[in-house]
C-alpha cells in the first residue's frame, strides 16, 4: 500500500461531506482478482478438455471400491432361503424396517408384504433388488449401502417367509425368475 | 465530535433543508419491531431443533411453518426495513433533495408492512409456494411487485431531481438493489393462479430449480449484500469521520460484484441434475466473486485507518469493524463452499447454516445495529437513554455470533464426515442417519445459546430506543455538533 497517494478527490460537497481518496487498487487485491480469473479459466479448460463429469467420478469411485472390496462388488445377492436366514432376518427387520413396514409386515408408511400386491414385482430377485437399491423417491432407503449382502439375504428371507405364510404362495414360486416383460408377476 | 480538516461534514440539519425524516423514523421503528420478532422466531426454531416438544404438536407452530416465517421476517422485514430507512435517510442527503413524492414513500412504507403482516399470517397457516425465500402466495407476490414499483419510481425520480451532479458510490449500490430485486422477484414468481391461495409455477423441474436458485443466490447478493454495502459506504465514513479509502476500488469492485453475482446461482445445485457446464459456470463465477467482495471489506477497513484509536472505544465503530470483518469472512467461505469437492462435504449440513448466519448475524445484523445507534440520536435529537448498553449489545452479539457459527461449523463437519465415512468392509461406517442426527444435539443447544445472546442484545437495543424516544431525555449533543460542523 506504499503507492497510496491519499489525495482527496474533492467530491465532498456532492456526497454529504464524505470525501474520497484517489488511492490505487491495492496490488495484492488486484493480484488476487487476476488469480481467481486465471484459475477459473484453467478449471473450465481442465473440466471440458479432459472430459470430467460427476457421473465419471462416481463410476471411478465405484470401480475403486469394487476393486478394494470384491466381496461387496460380487454381492449380486443370490437369494438363498433358509429358516435360519429368516430367523436372523427377524432382528434386522425389527431394527431397520419395522417402523415403516409394520410389526407384522402389514405395512404402514411403507407397503404391506402380506397381500398379493407388489409394485416392483414379487419374485425374490425383484424384492432383493428393491431392498438393496431402495425407492428413494418414496422414502425407501437403499439398504445395500447399509446392510451386508448376507444381511440383505436374511431380511429378504424373513419378509418372503412371512409373505408366503400369509398368501399361500410357495417358496418355489417366489424364487422363480421374474417374468420377462417386467414386474408384476 | 472532532472532525479533521480533510473530512468536514457540511451536511445541513434536516430541519433547514427540509428532508423527509418522518419516513426514516417510520422505517426505523418497523426495523426494530420486526428485528425482535424475526429473531425471536429464530430462537424458537433453534429450540425446536434441539428439543422437539417445542413444536407443541400443532401444525401452526411446527418447525416447517415457523422456519419460513423466520427467514421472511429477518430478511424482508428486518433487513428490508433497514435498507429502506438507510436509503431514505442517506439518499436525500447525498442528492441534496427531499424525496420526489412523500405519498409514494408512505405507500411504500404501509404497503411493505402490510405485506409482512400477511406473510406472518399465511406462513403459519401453511399457505406457501414452497420456494425458499419466495414462499409467499401469489396475491402477496403481486402486492410486492406493486409496492416495489412504487418505491422504484420514487427512488429514480428523486435521483432525477437531484441537486448534485456526481452520484456517490452508495447510490450505485442502492440502484443495483432496486433494479435487480424487481427483476429477480418478478421472474422467479411467475405462476398461473388456480385459486386465491394456490398457483403453479410457470417453470417445472430443472428449469424451476435453476430459476429458483438464480433468485435465491441473488436475494443474498442484492438484498443482503449490495444495499448494505451502499449503507456501509455512507454510514461508515460518516461515523468514522474519515475519507473513503479508494474511489477507484469502489468503482471496480462495484461493477465486478454486480456482474459476477448474477451468474453464481448454480453453486446451490452442485452435483444435481443441472447440466454440468452450468454447474461449472456457477462455481467459477463464485470463485471470481472473492476479490470483488473483499474490495468492499477493504474499502471499509482501510477507511478506518487513522481512526483506530476511536475504534477501540466507540461501540458503533466496533460494530462496523466486526460487520465488515464477517462480511469478508463469509465471502471467503462462500467461494470455498462453491468448489465442488468442498460443497460435496458441506451441502445439506449445518455448515451451510453457519455460513448463512455468519453473513446474516455478523454482516447484516451488526452493520444494521451500528447504523441504528448512529442514527437514533440524530433523528430524534436526543442522547441515547443507555449509552453503556450499546457496548453490552456489541459484546453479546459478537460472542453470540461466534458461539452460533462455531457450533454450526463443528456440527456440519461432523455430519458431512460421518455421512460419507466407510468402514473396513466397504460399508457405511454410520449406517443410521438418525444416529448421526442425534449426535448433533449438543451443537444445537450451543447454537440456541448463541442465538439467545444475540436476541437479548437486540431486545436491549429496542428498550434503549424506546426509552430514548419516549423518555424525558436531554437534547442530544451529537446531532447539533454535526449540524454545526
Ligand atoms: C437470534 C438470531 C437468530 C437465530 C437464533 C436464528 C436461527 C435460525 C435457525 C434455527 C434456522 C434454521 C436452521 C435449520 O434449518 O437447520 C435459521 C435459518 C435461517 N436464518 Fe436465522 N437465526 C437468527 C437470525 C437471523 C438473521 C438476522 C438472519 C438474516 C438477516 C437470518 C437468516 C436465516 C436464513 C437465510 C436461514 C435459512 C438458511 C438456509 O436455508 O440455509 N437468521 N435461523
Ligand atoms: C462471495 C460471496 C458468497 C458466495 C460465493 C457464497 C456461496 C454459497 C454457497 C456455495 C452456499 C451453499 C449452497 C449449498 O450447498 O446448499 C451458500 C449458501 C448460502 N449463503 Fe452464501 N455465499 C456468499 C456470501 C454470502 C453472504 C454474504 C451471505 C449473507 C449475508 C450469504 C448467505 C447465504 C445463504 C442464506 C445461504 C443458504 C441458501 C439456502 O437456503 O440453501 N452468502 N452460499
Amino acid at each position: 500500500m506504499s503507492r497510496d497517494t491519499n489525495r482527496l478527490l474533492g467530491h465532498a460537497d456532492e456526497a454529504d461531506g464524505i470525501e474520497e481518496y484517489d488511492n490505487p487498487l491495492p496490488d495484492w487485491w488486484l493480484g488476487l482478482f487476476w488469480l481467481t480469473i486465471l484459475w477459473s479459466i484453467g478449471y473450465v479448460a481442465w473440466f471440458a478438455l479432459t472430459n470430467q463429469s460427476q457421473v465419471g467420478w462416481y463410476e471411478d469411485e465405484v470401480a475403486a471400491a469394487d476393486e478394494r472390496w470384491p466381496e461387496q462388488a460380487n454381492a449380486a445377492v443370490q437369494f438363498a432361503y433358509s429358516a435360519e436366514a429368516a430367523a436372523a432376518g427377524a432382528e434386522i427387520y425389527a431394527t431397520n424396517c419395522l417402523v415403516c413396514h409394520g410389526e407384522n409386515l402389514e405395512g404402514g408408511i411403507g407397503v404391506s408384504f402380506i397381500d398379493d400386491e407388489w409394485i416392483h414385482g414379487g419374485q425374490a430377485e425383484e424384492v432383493v433388488a428393491i431392498i438393496r437399491n431402495g425407492e428413494l423417491s418414496r422414502g425407501m432407503p437403499a439398504w445395500g449401502q447399509i446392510l451386508s449382502p448376507e444381511q440383505v439375504n436374511q431380511v429378504a428371507s424373513y419378509i418372503l417367509e412371512g409373505h408366503a405364510a400369509a398368501t399361500g404362495r410357495t417358496m418355489e414360486e417366489i424364487m422363480a425368475p421374474p417374468a420377462e416383460d417386467g414386474p408384476g408377476a | 465530535m472532532e472532525s479533521s480538516a480533510s473530512a468536514v461534514m457540511p451536511g445541513t440539519p434536516s430541519t433547514r433543508t427540509n428532508y423527509d425524516d418522518q419516513i426514516v423514523k417510520m422505517f426505523f421503528t418497523a426495523t426494530v419491531v420486526w428485528g425482535i420478532v424475526g429473531m425471536l422466531v429464530g430462537v424458537i426454531i433453534a429450540l425446536q431443533l434441539a428439543w422437539w416438544p417445542a413444536n407443541l404438536g400443532l401444525p401452526w407452530t411446527s418447525f416447517g411453518r415457523l422456519r419460513p416465517l423466520h427467514t421472511n421476517a429477518v430478511i424482508f422485514a428486518f433487513a428490508g426495513n433497514v435498507c429502506f430507512l438507510g436509503i431514505y435517510h442517506s439518499m436525500q442527503r447525498l442528492l441534496k433533495t427531499r424525496m420526489w413524492n412523500d405519498t409514494l414513500s408512505r405507500i411504500h412504507f404501509w404497503g411493505w408492512q402490510a405485506i409482512i403482516v400477511s406473510a406472518a399470517l399465511t406462513l403459519p397457516l401453511g399457505l406457501t409456494q414452497s420456494k425458499e425465500y419466495a414462499e409467499l402466495i401469489w396475491p402477496i407476490d403481486v402486492a410486492i411487485t406493486v409496492v416495489w414499483v412504487v418505491f422504484a419510481v420514487n427512488f429514480f425520480a428523486t435521483i432525477a431531481i437531484r441537486k448534485v451532479s456526481h452520484l456517490y458510490v452508495a447510490i450505485w449500490f442502492y440502484m443495483s438493489f432496486v433494479i435487480t430485486i424487481a427483476v429477480l422477484h418478478i421472474v422467479n414468481s411467475l405462476a398461473i393462479p388456480v385459486t386465491a391461495t394456490l398457483s403453479y409455477p410457470l417453470y417445472s423441474g430443472l428449469t424451476d430449480a435453476l430459476v429458483q436458485w438464480w433468485y435465491g443466490h441473488n436475494a443474498v447478493g442484492f438484498f443482503l449484500t449490495t444495499p448494505f454495502l451502499g449503507l456501509m459506504y455512507y454510514y461508515l465514513p460518516r461515523a468514522a469521520d474519515r475519507p473513503v479509502y479508494s474511489y477507484r476500488l469502489s468503482i471496480i469492485h462495484f461493477w465486478a460484484l454486480v456482474f459476477l453475482y448474477i451468474w453464481a446461482g448454480p453453486h446451490h445445485l452442485l452435483y444435481s441434475a443441472l447440466p454440468e457446464w452450468a454447474q461449472t459456470l456457477g462455481m467459477v463465477f463464485s470463485i471470481m466473486l472473492l476479490a470483488p467482495s473483499w474490495g468492499g471489506m477493504l474499502n471499509g477497513l482501510l477507511t478506518l485507518r487513522g481512526a483506530w484509536d476511536r475504534v477501540r472505544t466507540d461501540p458503533i465503530l466496533k460494530m462496523m469493524v466486526v460487520a465488515v470483518s464477517f462480511y469478508g469472512m463469509s465471502t471467503f467461505e462462500g467461494p470455498m463452499m462453491s468448489i465442488r469437492a468442498v460443497n460435496g462435504l458441506a451441502h445439506y449440513t449445518n455448515w451451510v447454516i453457519g455460513h448463512v448466519h455468519s453473513g446474516a448475524l455478523g454482516w447484516v445484523g451488526m452493520i444494521s445495529f451500528a447504523i441504528l445507534y448512529w442514527l437514533a440520536p440524530r433523528l430524534w435529537n436526543r442522547e441515547l437513554a443507555h449509552p453503556k448498553w450499546v457496548d453490552a449489545h456489541f459484546w453479546l452479539a459478537t460472542i453470540g455470533i461466534v458461539i452460533y457459527t462455531v457450533a454450526m461449523w463443528a456440527a456440519g463437519l461432523m455430519e458431512g464426515l460421518q455421512w460419507r465415512a466407510i468402514n473396513d468392509l466397504g460399508q457405511l461406517a454410520n449406517p443410521s442417519f438418525v444416529d448421526i442426527t442425534a449426535r448433533l444435539q449438543p451443537f444445537l443447544w450451543l447454537r440456541l445459546l448463541g442465538g439467545t445472546m444475540y436476541l437479548v442484545g437486540v431486545i436491549m437495543m429496542g428498550i434503549n430506543f424506546w426509552q430514548t424516544i419516549r423518555g424525558p431525555g436531554k437534547p442530544s449533543e451529537t446531532a447539533p455538533a454535526t449540524a454545526a460542523a
